[in-house]
């Protein structure tokens, strides 16, 4: 298990709340804790209606990397005409190396569990799913054992809280490819087809899984919610920024160490570097990695730079996994973005062109840099490139897939052209 | 753009009318021929550009037009094995003929061969009635169907499309996507090494991450087996 680093004290806990439960599946406990509350709210005093506009009131945006606002889902959700609506918990936690996602799970599913519930409640879906990783039996035992409790104490199932409303929860297992964590791949997937992202729009909310609206929302979102229920949503505004309300969790990796930390919005860079194992005695650090694989790398003078949605992307980095790695001075950069740019490549869909053969470009021509084979041109055609292939996007990994190496083009060109590279080979002569 | 309308047209036609009394360069190929010497074949060459990278598009014309076939066009798969390489199947099918199998060294088809294997199809009817028949649930019955046989044989998979409805090309797209089902018996035998063949973009990436912060971090998996 993945230690949680210790924040300062006046940092609010809200997803992490009841993370120090001895046995976290033990339900008893957690109610006294204060889990469902929020669903007795919603389903006794405050009926669909209010619900949604309590989180509208709250402003939650999608805790998934883009910072959807989640109330605008629901809406669309509530509005489009349909037999069946369906709420799917996106538990993929697609970036191998952060655990937010895993660890929020594993400590409290209950309150994904009942965010699950509230969101079906308010949109009117009877059928939720919770996607996780299918290697991941732990975590699958776990939440289904949490499902079961649930059930069985009557908090899910057939007519919670005499409302007349039931909701099943299952737990699905997916597995197979990074882009499952992008919504329309995972619904693509749990409906047993291809894991390829589809044109937007239409909206899951308004045409998701077999073609009914589904509220997709990463796990995070969804603990919020049932957090803001039970507390109130000027309780969760008084947290984080204006504009992005709440905390999010961090996964924070230097060279001394790694840990999970529960971050208010808005929090500079640096603070939660902090939170961290300070760097070995010698060290300098040389950059940060913000958002996972896809995400941007960030020179030390950014340091002060609010970690949120807007603040990172005008940065050149995004929210994506939650993810910051530290990188010091002993590590190769162009090595690194070859590597990131490698796999953004390697995990492309193939459904979209400049995406598919685009990123395999750029991923030349790193590996051109890396092996001093670098071109004149080369400047010029991989920011055209990225340009094109970010400009044609279909997902938002294509999106983001060019992000290592445009942040590493747009902040540490010395590095990229590091004299001390391999010479270029000579090259062979034209017949 | 030009002062006087109808300029730019004038100048083409006049272009037009000069050439219509010009001697004629091109000759009525096949019913005239050029006396060219009987062997004379072009010379073959592979240009480069000034970095030094074959100038060919690969456009298969060259292959298309070669009349004794002895130009061909292969290279290293991603699993490093050398292939012939066809173009596109409707415009030189007529390539994909006995002899250059032959010349590429791959196996000549022979009409008496079984396509697949024969397999005990008891195994994916259980599988497919613990899933309803039900095509949208095709992950889980090909990933049970995998679990059972080790691997997707063909049989299984056409009977699955029959049972479900689902088309095989559709079927056999989505197990040919998800990087986790397979079509040949496993070799890796741990679950590590398994993940590690059939993720390798996800593997590459944890160990490049561990190796930027000196080693200090386990990936995903070090953080399961503890959990």
């Amino acid at each position: 298990m993945t230690d949680l680093l210790k924040t300062p004290r006046e940092w609010p806990s809200i997803l992490l709340g009841r993370a120090g439960a001895k046995d976290p599946l033990d339900l008893d406990a957690a109610v006294a804790a204060g889990a469902f509350e929020g669903l007795r709210a919603a389903v006794r005093d405050l009926g669909a209606t209010a619900t949604i506009a309590t989180i509208g009131a709250s402003g939650l945006r999608g805790r998934g990397g883009a910072g959807f606002p989640a109330v605008t889902k629901w809406r669309t959700a509530v509005d489009t005409e349909a037999p069946r609506r369906y709420v799917v918990a996106n538990g993929y936690g697609a970036d191998p190396a952060s655990h937010t996602d895993r660890t929020l799970m594993m400590l409290d599913p209950y309150a994904v569990v009942e965010g699950t519930a509230i969101t079906a409640f308010a949109v009117g879906a009877t059928e939720a799913f919770i996607a996780v990783r299918q290697e991941d039996s732990a975590l699958i035992a776990v939440l289904a054992a949490a499902i079961g409790a649930a059930t069985d104490a009557g908090f899910l199932g057939f007519d919670i809280h005499g409302s007349g409303h039931d909701v099943s929860i299952t737990v699905r297992p997916v597995q197979g490819a990074y882009m499952l964590g992008e919504e329309t791949v995972l619904l693509k997937a749990l409906e047993g087809k291809r894991g390829q992202p589809e044109q937007r729009p239409p909206h899951p909310a308004a045409r998701g899984l077999h073609g009914m609206p589904t509220v997709v929302h990463n796990v995070q979102t969804l603990a919020s919610v049932a957090w803001i229920l039970a507390h109130g949503s000027d309780a969760f505004r008084s947290t984080g920024t204006h504009d992005a309300p709440g905390t999010i969790l961090v996964q924070v990796r230097t060279p001394a160490g790694q840990g999970i930390a529960e971050v208010p919005l808005g929090t500079p860079l640096g603070d939660i570097l902090k939170l961290g194992a300070a760097l070995p005695v010698g060290r300098t650090l040389k950059a940060l990695l913000v958002g996972g694989p896809s995400g941007g790398l960030l020179p030390p003078d950014l340091l002060d730079t609010p970690y949120s949605f807007e603040t990172l992307r005008i940065a050149g980095a995004h929210l994506g996994s939650g993810s910051v790695v530290a990188v010091d001075d002993t590590t190769d950069l162009v090595e690194l973005i070859g590597v990131l740019t490698r796999f953004c490549s390697a995990e492309a869909c193939g459904k979209s062109i400049p995406c598919r053969i685009g990123t395999k470009r750029l991923a030349e021509i790193v590996e051109r840099r890396e092996r001093g084979l670098a071109r004149p041109s080369d400047d010029t055609l991989a920011s055209d490139l990225a340009h094109d292939i970010v400009a044609s996007a279909l997902c938002d990994h294509e999106r983001l897939a060019t992000l290592p190496l445009t942040s590493g083009m747009r902040y540490f060109e010395s590095d990229l052209n590091d004299p001390r590279r391999p010479a270029p080979a000579p090259i062979e002569a034209s017949r | 753009m030009s002062l006087i309308p109808g300029l730019g047209i004038a100048k083409g036609m006049a272009l037009t009318l000069r050439r219509f009394f010009e001697p004629k360069v091109t000759v009525m190929y096949p019913e005239v021929r050029v006396d060219v010497p009987h062997k004379f074949r072009g010379r073959l060459q592979l240009l480069y550009d000034e970095w030094g990278t074959l100038k060919c598009e690969t456009c298969f014309q060259c292959a298309q037009a070669c009349p004794v076939e002895c130009i061909d066009m292969g290279g290293m798969d991603t699993r490093g094995r050398y292939h012939v390489h066809w173009g596109a199947s409707e415009t030189y099918g007529e390539r994909r003929e006995e002899s250059a199998l032959r010349r590429s060294g791959r196996p000549v088809p022979d009409p008496a061969y079984r396509p697949y294997e024969p397999v005990d199809l008891a195994v994916v009817d259980t599988v497919l009635e613990d899933f309803d028949h039900d095509p949208a649930r095709m992950l889980d019955i090909l990933e049970a169907t995998q679990d059972a046989y080790g691997y997707l044989p063909v049989a299984a998979l056409k009977r699955i499309s029959h049972a479900t409805g689902a088309w095989y090309a559709m079927i056999y797209g989505t197990a040919s996507f998800y990087a986790h089902l397979r079509f040949e018996p496993p070799t890796a035998t741990t679950q590590a090494a398994a993940v590690a063949a059939h993720r390798p973009a996800e593997t590459t990436y944890l160990a490049a991450l561990d190796a930027a912060l000196g080693g200090a971090v386990g990936g995903r998996a070090a953080g399961r087996t503890q959990a």
